[in-house]
């Protein structure tokens, strides 16, 4: 028998390889429609999917078109996942759908994709590409081992604190860009043979991306998730002519109140779970933090460049404090941006180059799908399943339907980017609060909030599939770090949420 | 060097590829190549598979401005650390020397701005060593597109064994390593703590390809001088007068070429076991494999399929 398993197994994983296997470089035989679809199987797998969910009869309660923004996001997330298309390409069809399938006005299609999170998005990753252009880096990570002398497990616990509070205003990504260098030259100053550091390595990469990670939830301009999940409640609850809902256009320092002090709970967690489960070679890195300190001292001291970098920042994140509430984050990330270029600390060409644009429109075109599953009365629909499945396991409200959806957003995020698996599920999980009586505002939290324990996988946040890049990592790693990571936020989000939230009356 | 061998010189050259991965087993490998490579006309190519950045894995920004600035620091990326290290084991043991003369080139590949990058060692006799930083979906696709565009005689992949697959990077883990051996059209060497002295293990079967497969192990064996034992598995005690048939023809066929057999043995039971034990003896598991789709694997040569998985060392799949 195993030997026909093992046969069959060998069978099958050739029949898949071929059927996904990418694109070839060049034609090299068999031309016609066949090389044309050569890696093109999860793109055709998805389609057929879709026209056969398409000609399955309408299920009860939702109406057609509600049905179709289902179908287009079952297709649209596996496009996501699989990416057997260019992503831009994947948003683009879901507009081209919007119109052609739901019978969309093409303009209103068109505005749809652009919104203050969209902008948001934008100007976050211009101002991520100007900040890490200004070298700023070298300056921190004499900070770093200045504030934590040559200890490792201090070291460790610096980079966390410092990556983490860079990544509560700046976003992770820009973050852990720059944080990368620090900590591969402390590791190859310490050692030039990967097997001699394998701890340390994993200890400094990972205090990098989960600092980051838990950071990026405690402020809205953290991350793009933050800004998509203010943009859902400002788009599906706020209505100028009723007071009562003014409360859900938060502006940053609401938001911050209620999500900053999780961050400040899981650093000293998060650093203690890291160096539980890596515990580096050498207590002391002595001689790397010599070599350190003496590469960094011949940079001198600070010029122009450097305060000017500061002033913008500072005065961008006073900015989001302020005026977020009134003119939104987006313009005033865009204001930053716009400053860089101003002043010259950037040219175009470095921010056009670097910024991949077509995530930017993949963000707006998911986030259009999640207003249209509103619109249409899909996302309540699925919200009614959902509770109806839950209240089987009596989890239909309260800490059980918070556990469900952290347990639900946990899971897709863990697959895909947090910021599309909060566009994607968002809508559903504010009218999962609707259908059980819990505040959207609450849920949404949660939904926003989970979407950042993507501890598990190198692709589950920008940070890890950063850190992942430096050839230090195994896949592995994430695991063994990320269900113990998983775990503590959980509780402590739980904690929250039962416990803090009403304070501030939640 | 016997005649064969200088009028291979002559001819085209004997195109090696080695997939580069940082790990010991592809550096392992890299020294096989050497020695295959040395003493007569071959040209080595040395090949690290980076996977084509994701654009919603970093959220936008560009996964170059990440490398930039790890470049801007001074450090190497992981890709370049491996393929340095792979140069200097070839300057180490010989085979390339500082004086060959290099050419850099650059191809565009839709998808990533990185693109292809190789750096082209020529030494005066013509003799070529090449470095190669390939953009790709996967390691395997890349390594596959590599062998059939260039037309390699021998791909040399290092392997992991399931559970102790070490996925840093690019490291090929097994699967990748299996499926690189399962859909090469050329022969393929998986390199798993590959030692150099202890000759090839050539097992045949008696079908025509296992035949093919002897000669062109006795190609490269010569090349790299390394002894060959010839190898059967009976069934049963009846099969061995055949299967003495199937050794002498084997045999024969490589003398003809002008090359010698350092021995051969005849065991009863089941191949695939006997094989994996026997094998661990000897530096290669030699097996003769045609690269068959679906289910007609399962009616012909699982065996190599089932000696790949279990082998404690390395196997060649010659085609």
């Amino acid at each position: 028998m195993r030997f026909v398993g093992l046969t069959l197994y060998h069978s099958a994983q050739s029949l898949m390889f071929n059927l996904m296997r990418g694109m070839r470089r060049r034609n090299t035989g068999s031309g016609g429609i066949i090389q044309l679809l050569h890696g093109r199987g999860w793109f055709v797998m998805a389609l057929v999917i879709g026209a056969g969910l398409l000609n399955l009869p309408t299920p009860e309660g939702l109406t057609d078109q509600g049905y179709a923004v289902l179908v287009m996001s079952i297709v649209a997330t596996i496009l996501f996942v699989t990416e057997p298309i260019p992503l831009p390409a994947v948003a683009l069809l879901i507009i081209v759908t919007e119109v052609v399938l739901l019978g969309v006005n093409p303009n209103d299609a068109a505005k749809s994709i652009m919104s203050d999170s969209v902008l948001f998005i934008m100007g976050s990753l211009m101002l991520a590409v100007s900040i890490v252009k200004q070298k700023l880096d070298k300056r921190i990570a004499f900070f770093i081992v200045k504030m934590t002398g040559t200890n490792t497990a201090n070291i460790c616990v610096g980079i966390t604190i410092v990556s983490g509070f860079m990544a509560s205003v700046i976003g992770e990504h820009t973050v852990a860009a720059m944080m990368l260098p620090v900590a591969i030259t402390l590791i190859r100053l310490t050692s030039e043979d990967p097997k001699e550091v394998r701890r340390l390595a994993a200890a400094l990469l990972f205090s990098i991306s989960c600092g980051c990670a838990i950071a990026g939830i405690s402020t809205p301009s953290g991350g793009a998730r933050n800004a998509i999940m203010i943009g859902f409640w400002s788009e599906f609850y706020y209505d100028p002519l009723n007071p009562d809902t003014f409360k859900y256009l938060i502006d940053y320092v609401s938001w911050a109140l209620y999500c900053f002090p999780i961050f400040l709970v899981q650093l000293p967690l998060t650093s203690y779970i890291i160096l539980k489960v890596f515990p580096p070679e050498y207590n002391s890195l002595n001689r790397a933090v010599v070599k350190l300190r003496a590469q960094l001292a011949e940079q001198g001291k600070m010029d122009v460049g450097d305060w000017s970098t500061i002033a913008i920042l500072f005065i961008t994140l006073v900015g989001w404090i302020t005026m977020s509430g009134t003119i939104g984050l987006g313009i005033i990330a865009l204001l930053g941006a716009i400053a860089f270029l101003v002043v010259g600390l950037v040219k175009w060409d470095d921010i056009n180059t670097n910024v991949n644009w077509g995530v930017v429109l993949l963000y707006g075109a998911a986030i259009s799908l999640g207003v249209q599953m509103k619109d249409t009365g899909a996302a309540i629909w699925l919200a009614d399943k959902f509770i109806t499945l839950l209240s089987n396991i009596g989890a239909e409200s309260g800490v059980g339907l918070w556990l469900s959806v952290s347990a639900l957003t946990t899971a897709v995020t863990n697959m895909m980017s947090n910021g599309a698996a909060v566009a994607m599920l968002g809508p559903v999980a504010l009218k999962m609060a609707a259908v059980s009586g819990e505040s959207p505002l609450l849920m949404g939290y949660i939904t926003a909030i989970s979407s950042s324990f993507a501890y598990l996988t190198v692709v589950g946040t920008p940070a890890c599939t950063i850190v992942y890049a430096s050839g230090y990592l195994k896949a592995s790693d994430f695991l063994a770090v990320g269900w113990r990571m998983l775990i503590m936020s959980t509780t402590v989000l739980m904690l929250f949420a039962y416990f803090y939230w009403p304070v501030l009356g939640l | 060097m016997n005649e064969d061998v200088k009028k291979e010189n002559n001819t085209k050259p004997f195109k090696i590829l080695v997939c580069i991965d940082g790990t010991d087993d592809s550096y392992r490998g890299l020294r096989y190549a050497a020695r295959i490579g040395s003493g007569a006309n071959a040209d080595i190519t040395l090949l690290y598979v980076r996977k084509i950045d994701k654009e919603l894995n970093t959220g936008g920004l560009d996964m170059r401005l990440a490398r930039e600035n790890m470049l801007n620091w001074g450090l190497d990326l992981p890709s370049t650390t491996a393929l340095k290290r792979a140069h200097d084991l070839l300057i180490e043991i010989g085979y390339l020397d500082e004086d060959w003369g290099s050419k850099t080139s650059h191809t565009e590949i839709q998808g990533d701005p990185l693109g292809d990058n190789s750096v082209e060692y020529t030494s005066q006799s013509g003799r070529k060593v090449i470095l190669k930083l390939m953009v790709a979906q996967s390691p395997e696709l890349g390594i596959l597109d590599e062998s059939e565009l260039g037309s390699y005689d021998i791909t040399i992949v290092s392997s992991s064994k399931p559970g102790e697959a070490d996925d840093k990077a690019m490291r090929f883990s097994g699967s990748i390593s299996q499926i690189v051996a399962t859909e090469s059209k050329n022969t393929v060497i998986v390199a798993n703590s590959l030692e150099e002295n202890h000759g090839h293990l050539l097992c045949l079967s008696g079908s025509a390809s296992s035949f093919r497969a002897a000669q062109r192990d006795a190609l490269i064996a010569r090349r790299c001088y390394c002894p060959i034992y010839l190898y059967c598995v009976a069934k049963n005690e009846d099969e061995i007068p055949h299967k003495q048939i199937i050794l002498d023809k084997a045999r024969k066929i490589i003398e003809k070429m002008g090359y010698g057999v350092s021995g051969e043995k005849i065991d009863v039971g089941d191949p695939v076991e006997c094989i994996v034990e026997e094998g661990s003896k000897y530096s290669l598991i030699v097996l003769s494999g045609e690269r068959k789709k679906g289910f007609r694997r399962f009616f012909k040569s699982s065996v190599v399929y089932r000696v790949l998985r279990s082998a404690h060392n390395s196997v060649m799949i010659s085609r």
